[in-house]
């Protein structure tokens, strides 16, 4: 053994650690952040340093990523940072939604505080598409009458006492349904609840859970989706309630054909008649919370639970629309305000509220008697009349929506 | 020129033959430089690494990406273990096949089958620390294979596992058992066994009368092969090092849940393919005793080798022992592909 062999080695061991070393320094430099509820750092910003915030409400100082979406906080791996994501990349599905957004402090909190959002929306017919199986099931001879039994995940009401005294849904399953049909609207049908993303590649794609309506895609419907908002444009609405259909003779789900130009055009039922301020507002700003996420009762129909009408906002010949006027700074319509400020609601302000007492806080009481609203999605101002002193000349006792279409629609 | 320090332990002179590459392979000097990798960079490690159940998995984490030259300090010591159980495998199939374990060099023979079970146990433990869910298969299906066994099994799991199911106090026990108990007692035999080579007239070869190869080197020339040899498994390993990392997995969130497919450690898979087989006692315990056994027993039940054959490859003299170990290193191979065989 001369030195030769030893001058050699030590060239392939100095080869070795210049290539370890050109490695090491071209690894990543962790960017660090440690989220304020959590005192926890966390590296994700490393590589998502470009990812719009999710929602003012939602600070990343403050929350993090991984307090919602789970996942190995200090990986620099990406997938081994991702392989413990909560929901894939939704971490609202309504599998998950109490881990990554439930919690007493947080969303499946108190229903007085109005915090209970996920109790409610786990039960509300959005989720369960009770009412539908329910009908569906019916008319091909599978129930008896009309009280739903199945959901399109198994659900139990937790927020006793029911007032629709039902307290419990099995998961529809296909395997357990006898008629062809059935098992055909099982396989195509269930497309248009909040466990299902949609019709894949179509007008229906969106996200599952909370992200459903309150993640819109936009006008690019591509992409990473990183938002929350309460400013839900019709268009999101639309990912299910978009003029497509289901034939019942061959169960299967038509998409609509023609291609909208108008809004009135894209408005989602196929029948029906439109005021004006149904084609120009969006749906959030008449229909609230309750009736699109439940009251946490299961309920056997869409219109158990939808109650706005035109006279919630213009009220009738005979009586002015409710209204409230704010007085405690804590009140509920502000927090609902703060989260999409359109305006600068005030203590002190009167404004509209539905017969169950929910804030129409996007609304005023002006000092002349009429009213203004700002559209929620749109930030447009609408100043409007009650229809008390107006010239209508309506049956006081036929005073719901429909009623009004037969002058008010915009074919008429 | 007085020796130093490393050429002052080596003897004096020893026959070239001793150091032949294409006689020792270099098994034992490489197992040796790699148990001293293990043991500097276990120590950097243990800076960092936090053995309990919460924050086990986020320290791996920790060092793997955060800790400066922490992911290359880690990836060392997972590919200095790895290497050194293959190493060590490699020592002792050469040892086997030439006849080296005979006569006076019985004892250091099971002296190095007990290093080579603690090596074992040491990569095991090492494997356990990670506490992600890439162990949990292993660590449930592992622990309650020692329940199986009659009489003792149940005092021996919770001695091992210290509770009904592996928790806290099954990672600190494994825990000090990788770092200190396994650790101490690999140490001692690991000198114990040194010394014996040396007691035991050094590396096996004919005695000086048989001998062909009369040449004797230095102990300045053997430090030199030495470090040669050093320097070039240390470059080996350093690049694997650096373009390999070690494997890593999500936190065990809950241990009790036996989910995802069985992934037993590489040199358990032939293991886990027998437990396919029945009854989880006799083939996952008898039958990798037994396997251990027959090697305890290869320098006592078969023929001996002539001493004009020691340090020859493939003595005729031992070929029933050369016999045995190749069925039992091709039935392990074998299992080990099977279990591996993409599934269809």
């Amino acid at each position: 053994m001369t030195n030769r062999f030893l001058l050699i080695a030590s060239a392939i061991l100095l080869t070795a650690i210049g290539l370890t070393w050109w490695l090491q320094s071209r690894q990543v430099q962790p960017v660090a952040i440690t989220p304020s509820l959590t005192d926890q750092i966390e590296y994700c910003l490393t590589c998502h340093a470009d990812l719009t915030e999710i929602s003012p409400s939602h600070p990343v100082e403050t929350y993090g990523c991984v307090l919602c979406h789970g996942g190995e906080r200090l990986a620099l791996d990406a997938n081994l940072a991702h392989s413990s994501m909560r929901g894939g990349n939704n971490q609202s599905d309504l599998s998950v939604v109490e881990q990554s957004c439930g919690g007493s402090n947080c969303h499946s909190g108190e229903s007085a505080e109005g915090q209970d959002h996920i109790q409610r929306v786990m039960t509300s017919i959005q989720s369960t598409y009770a009412g539908a199986i329910a009908n569906v099931r019916y008319t091909y001879g599978a129930q008896t009458d009309l009280t739903p039994l199945f959901g399109s995940v198994a659900v139990n009401d937790t927020s006793l006492p029911s007032q629709t005294g039902i307290l419990h849904l099995e998961a529809f399953a296909i395997s357990s349904e006898n008629n062809q049909f059935l098992q055909t609207f099982g396989e195509n049908c269930l497309t248009c609840h909040l466990n299902s993303t949609g019709v894949e590649d179509s007008l229906s794609t969106r996200f599952t859970g909370c992200s459903a309506c309150h993640s819109p895609a936009g006008e690019s419907r591509a992409g990473e989706i990183h938002t929350l908002t309460t400013a839900m444009p019709y268009t999101q609405c639309n990912t299910c309630h978009n003029r497509g259909n289901y034939d019942l003779r061959t169960m299967t789900f038509v998409e609509r054909s023609d291609e909208a130009v108008t809004r009135l055009e894209s408005y989602y039922q196929p029948i029906g008649q439109f005021t004006q301020c149904e084609y120009s507002l969006d749906c959030v700003d008449c229909h609230t919370r309750t009736e699109a996420m439940g009251d946490g009762d299961i309920h056997a129909n869409q219109k158990d639970i939808e109650y706005v009408q035109c006279k919630t906002c213009h009220g009738t010949l005979t009586e002015l629309p409710l209204t409230m006027t704010l007085t405690d700074p804590e009140d509920i319509a502000f927090r609902l305000a703060q989260l999409n400020p359109l305006m600068d609601l005030q203590v002190g302000d009167t404004i509209l509220v539905t017969e169950q007492g929910e804030p129409l806080w996007n609304t005023r009481l002006l000092p002349d008697g009429n009213y203004e609203l700002i559209g929620k999605a749109t930030k447009q101002l609408f100043i409007f009349r009650p229809v008390m002193g107006s010239a209508c000349t309506q049956d006081g006792l036929e005073q719901s929506s429909a009623y009004c279409h037969e002058c008010h629609a915009v074919e008429h | 020129m007085r020796p130093n320090f490393f050429q002052h332990i080596h003897p004096p002179t020893i026959p070239a033959e001793q150091t032949r590459w294409r006689y020792t392979l270099g098994a034992g000097g490489t197992a040796i430089f790699l148990i001293l990798v293990l043991a500097v960079s276990g120590a950097l490690e243990m800076f960092y690494y936090i053995p309990s159940t919460g924050e086990a998995a986020l320290s791996v984490q920790t060092i793997s990406f955060l800790v400066p030259f922490g992911g290359l300090v880690r990836n060392l010591h997972f590919w200095a273990a790895q290497l050194l159980l293959i190493v060590s495998a490699v020592h002792l199939i050469r040892v086997v096949f030439t006849g080296s374990y005979a006569l006076q060099r019985r004892f250091n023979y099971l002296l190095g089958l007990a290093l080579f079970i603690l090596v074992i146990l040491l990569d095991f433990t090492g494997y356990v620390l990670r506490w992600d869910t890439g162990i949990q298969w292993a660590l449930i299906v592992g622990t309650n294979l020692v329940k199986t066994i009659p009489w003792i099994g149940n005092s021996l799991y919770k001695a091992l596992v210290g509770g009904a199911y592996p928790g806290s106090a099954t990672l600190v026990r494994f825990y000090s058992w990788h770092v200190f108990g396994l650790m101490l007692l690999a140490a001692i035999l690991m000198i114990w066994h040194v010394f014996r080579v040396r007691r035991d007239g050094g590396i096996a070869v004919p005695p000086p009368k048989q001998r062909d190869d009369i040449v004797r080197i230095s102990r300045k020339e053997l430090v030199r092969v030495e470090v040669v040899a050093m320097l070039l498994s240390g470059s080996a390993l350093l690049l694997l090092s650096a373009y390999f990392p070690a494997p890593i997995a999500p936190g065990i969130t809950e241990i009790t849940a036996l989910s995802g497919a069985a992934s037993a450690p590489w040199f358990f898979i032939w293991v886990q393919q027998m437990l396919k087989w029945g009854d989880p006692f006799f083939w996952g315990v008898l039958v990798p005793l037994i396997v251990l056994t027959i090697l305890g027993l290869i320098p006592f039940i078969f023929p001996k080798p002539a001493s004009q054959d020691l340090g020859r490859w493939f003595p005729p003299s031992n070929r029933l022992a050369q016999i045995a170990l190749v069925v039992i290193a091709l039935v392990i191979t074998a299992l080990t592909l099977v279990e591996l065989r993409p599934v269809q």
